[in-house]
């Protein structure tokens, strides 16, 4: 029951299709062309310049906010740095619990009867519903975001994890277990080395959430550092050039992290090792 | 009669085991919840956590009964909220229907559309809905069109991806073979096109509407004026009014749910289940 509702909040579509390098230069034609529109129209007046700046402006921009010469110097990479740093401890703190409570929760009993029902009541909840509430536990700091980051990834992480278990073949049990295998040696040598594809898996899925979670959490939450506190402060200042700047950096990092990073390593390591396929 | 009352008797009794089993998993669905629920309460009370920051669920509770104001359900807060923020999910969500599925079905058909426009999709698709929220608040201020508009955006690019996933999808031959037949482009689409895609295209939907759910919390903390669920959790954190926040909490939660169980679940029974029971589209005659 439960589990079909962990299945029903499948993640949404994957954009992975696109393969990259070879053809990227004739792919990308659309989007050279895009610009060059926008830059014609906003330079020749068609557009209002101020909600749509032209492209190089935004260009420069990102240049200008990226050396010495930004406010504060080095302004984009210090933001890019802190918003990196706060997804990949939260990712780190989904994988980690995660892993735990995937494989409890495939491996025993009382765990399934006691975390399901738990967890089919929390996953509905939005997010960055949790964002006010964690700002008055821990204050405006980076555990805040660092936390709506875990929350966003690990319900995606316990699910491939639950779903990689039960994919496994029972007979890799009995085999490890007649051979004396303690739990522990069973957990590290058969568990870990079936699960981790899976786990891979689920660290995209999660990773897409997270970014997308990251980015409100910062504009609600953030003080000082971070992409989203970068453009929601912009807004504040009307500077739509460097929200713009923002948007499009969100989107590159975004689409760098879900297909290129992490979409690598689940092919190097699907293909290594073979989602333990029925031998 | 003997016989027929034997056979009322058995079937009386494999209803009432059904209902039994169906009793039983209730219970341990909901015992863990009430388990945690008890222990939440326990740790209230006995004074480990402090109830400023972390109300009791019977306050919790009380909370959500005074704002829902039932005496006076005219003026019950509660429901303005609740009310102001679905007329905007569902105000986005269809506006983005009416862009996004056309859009989707062109490209889906044309084959050169989809092939120069991937690449921007595959870039906008990953962007956060939230992330437009400051260009919408530099041009339009904080209200109504700037959180349905980032709405907007969050509920159009799943259902656009997915109903063009939907239309190139179909087999190329059933369009021949009905276009062969005489179909005029009306017939195509009705007979061939839309019940193709339909699978795709629902769960599109769902995945727009839950999109545009979700986003709406983000868009109404950062840009509501007065009223909605996010408005609500993010002013109740001035007061610091934590009960308030979980009253929101739960009712964002719960409208979530029945919106994707209750209203497309029924959708989906009452279309896909029933065209697609047989394992292919049922032709018309």
């Amino acid at each position: 029951m439960s589990t079909i509702d962990l299945a029903s909040a499948k993640p949404p579509s994957e954009a992975r299709a696109i393969p990259l390098l070879p053809n990227i230069g004739a792919r990308s034609g659309v989007i050279v062309a895009l610009l060059v529109l926008w830059e014609l129209a906003a330079r020749l007046g068609w557009i209002n310049a101020f909600l749509f700046p032209a492209p190089s402006n935004i260009a420069a921009t990102i240049w200008t906010q990226s050396g010495p010469d930004g406010n504060p110097p080095y302004a984009m990479p210090m933001h890019v740095l802190r918003s990196m740093i706060r997804l990949l401890a939260g990712i780190a703190l989904a994988v980690v619990i995660g892993t735990v409570l995937g494989v409890l929760i495939g491996m025993t009993r009382w765990a399934r009867t006691l975390f399901q029902p738990l967890i089919s009541i929390f996953m509905p909840v939005p997010t960055l519903a949790w964002t006010p509430v964690l700002l008055l536990l821990t204050g405006i700091d980076d555990r805040t975001t660092i936390i709506v980051v875990f929350i966003a990834a690990v319900f995606e992480v316990i699910y491939t994890i639950v779903a990689g278990i039960e994919m496994m073949n029972v007979k890799l049990f009995w085999v490890a277990r007649s051979m004396g295998a303690s739990r522990l040696q069973i957990f590290l040598r058969v568990i870990i080395p079936a699960i981790f594809p899976y786990l891979i898996t689920g660290m995209r899925l999660g990773t897409g959430y997270a970014w997308r979670a990251l980015i409100a959490a910062e504009m609600l939450a953030a003080s000082s550092l971070g992409l989203g506190f970068m453009i929601y402060d912009a807004s504040e200042y009307m500077s739509t050039n460097v929200i713009y700047a923002g948007i499009i950096l969100i989107a590159v990092l975004g689409y760098l992290l879900e297909n290129v990073l992490i979409g690598r390593l689940e092919a190097s390591t699907t293909e290594k090792w073979g989602i333990q396929s029925e031998r | 009669m003997t016989a027929i009352s034997t056979g009322d008797a058995t079937q009386a009794k494999g209803g009432a085991s059904t209902s039994l089993t169906r009793v039983a998993g209730f219970v341990t669905f909901i015992l863990p919840i009430a388990a945690f629920l008890a222990f939440w309460e326990a740790v209230v009370w006995f004074g480990l956590a402090d109830a400023t920051i972390l109300p009791a669920p019977s306050m919790v509770l009380v909370r959500g009964w005074s704002l829902l104001n039932p005496a006076n359900s005219e003026h019950s807060l509660l429901l303005m909220h609740i009310g102001a923020s679905l007329w905007r999910a569902l105000a986005a969500f269809v506006l983005a229907c009416f862009v996004a599925i056309p859009l989707g079905f062109a490209l889906g058909l044309s084959k050169g559309a989809y092939r120069a426009l991937s690449p921007l999709l595959s870039l906008l698709l990953p962007l956060p809905a939230v992330a437009w929220t400051p260009i919408f608040l530099v041009a339009f201020g904080q209200g109504e069109i700037t959180i349905i508009g980032v709405c907007f955006l969050g509920a159009f690019f799943p259902i656009l991806y997915s109903t063009i996933q939907g239309v190139r999808g179909i087999d190329v031959h059933s369009i021949w073979v009905v276009r062969s037949m005489g179909a005029k482009p009306m017939d195509l689409f009705r007979r061939v096109l839309l019940p193709g895609a339909l699978p795709a295209l629902i769960s599109g939907l769902k995945l727009g509407m839950a999109h545009s759910w979700r986003t709406l919390v983000a868009a109404e903390m950062l840009a509501a004026l007065s009223f909605g669920l996010g408005y609500m959790i993010f002013a109740a954190r001035s007061y610091m009014d934590v009960s308030t926040m979980f009253v929101g909490i739960v009712c964002l939660a719960v409208i979530g749910l029945l919106i994707e169980h209750a209203i497309f679940g029924t959708l989906e029974r009452m279309t896909v289940a029933r065209w697609h029971s047989s394992g292919k589209v049922r032709g018309a005659r």
